[in-house]
């Protein structure tokens, strides 16, 4: 089992990315490759969504490309955030205490809810 | 399953594949398995990246057994001394893209397992693990 990257932009302000099988030492540089074309695609003030429902397996190598991700995107303003982590992913996570518990979401819906709050207070609406 | 690799990157996921192999016949539970992997691959990686700075070839062996309620791990190299115990562990304030993640393997390797223990004697270091699969909180 090895890694899989897919990504779609279904909008100017929300580019999707899907991780599936292991991230780890021997596959982590495929991703940051892969996201190096993908990142472009978000907007200023836009929302990468990493969707996580089909990693299995995450190790200090794939983190560091976590992190690396969330660090480019904030340096052009747009957010990251994270969906639905299995229970390794979410171990490790826990662990390392690698992202604010914030930006972790366990649906899709509890997601849009937050980004529609987070619009309306872009918006002043809500 | 006791195996012997050279200290390159590709003999090590081989190695890590064999093991998960050898965890999956013995009915080892999927968390335990995936502690047991990763702890492996943090090690493993770093004695290939780092136990051999002056580029010989070197040899790792892995010893992996598995008892009713227990996973014992052993590993012995034949690299620079190097205890994973003494390693500083990293500060961890929360957001991970704001600081240094160097440790951050080890510190995983080290809180994953219900075990941990280095020895340095002739033949190089050893370190010995052990998983208590029933520490795991049900999922």
């Amino acid at each position: 089992m090895t890694l899989i990257v897919r990504s779609e932009t279904p909008s100017t302000h929300r580019t999707v990315v899907w991780l599936e099988g292991r991230l780890d030492a021997a596959n982590y540089t495929a991703l940051d490759e892969a996201l190096r074309d993908i990142t472009p695609l978000v907007d200023n003030g836009g929302t990468l969504v990493v969707d996580l429902s089909a990693l299995e397996y995450i190790s200090s190598a794939g983190l560091r490309s976590l992190a690396q991700l969330r660090k480019s995107m904030h340096d052009r303003d747009a957010r990251t955030l994270l969906l639905n982590p299995q229970p390794q992913v979410k171990k490790v996570f826990e662990i390392v205490k690698a992202v604010p518990i914030a930006e972790v979401f366990a649906t899709v819906a509890e997601l849009d809810q937050y980004l529609d709050h987070m619009q309306r207070q872009v918006s002043g609406t809500g | 399953m006791r195996l012997r690799i050279p200290n390159r990157l590709e003999d090590v996921f081989l190695a890590l594949d064999r093991a998960e192999g050898t965890l999956d016949r013995a009915e080892v539970d999927p968390s335990c398995r995936a502690d047991v992997r990763l702890v492996l691959e943090e090690l493993l990686v770093n004695t290939v990246r780092h136990g051999y700075p002056d580029g010989r070839e070197g040899s790792i062996e892995i010893l992996l057994r598995v008892e009713t309620d227990v996973v014992h791990l052993e590993l012995r190299d034949d690299a620079v001394p190097f205890d994973p115990l003494q390693y500083e562990t990293p500060e961890l304030p929360g957001d991970i893209a704001r600081r240094e993640i160097g440790g951050l393997g080890l510190h995983l390797a080290r809180s994953i397992a219900s075990d941990f223990h280095y020895a340095r004697d002739a033949d190089g270091n050893r370190v010995v693990i052990r998983f208590d699969p029933s520490d795991e909180p049900a999922t």
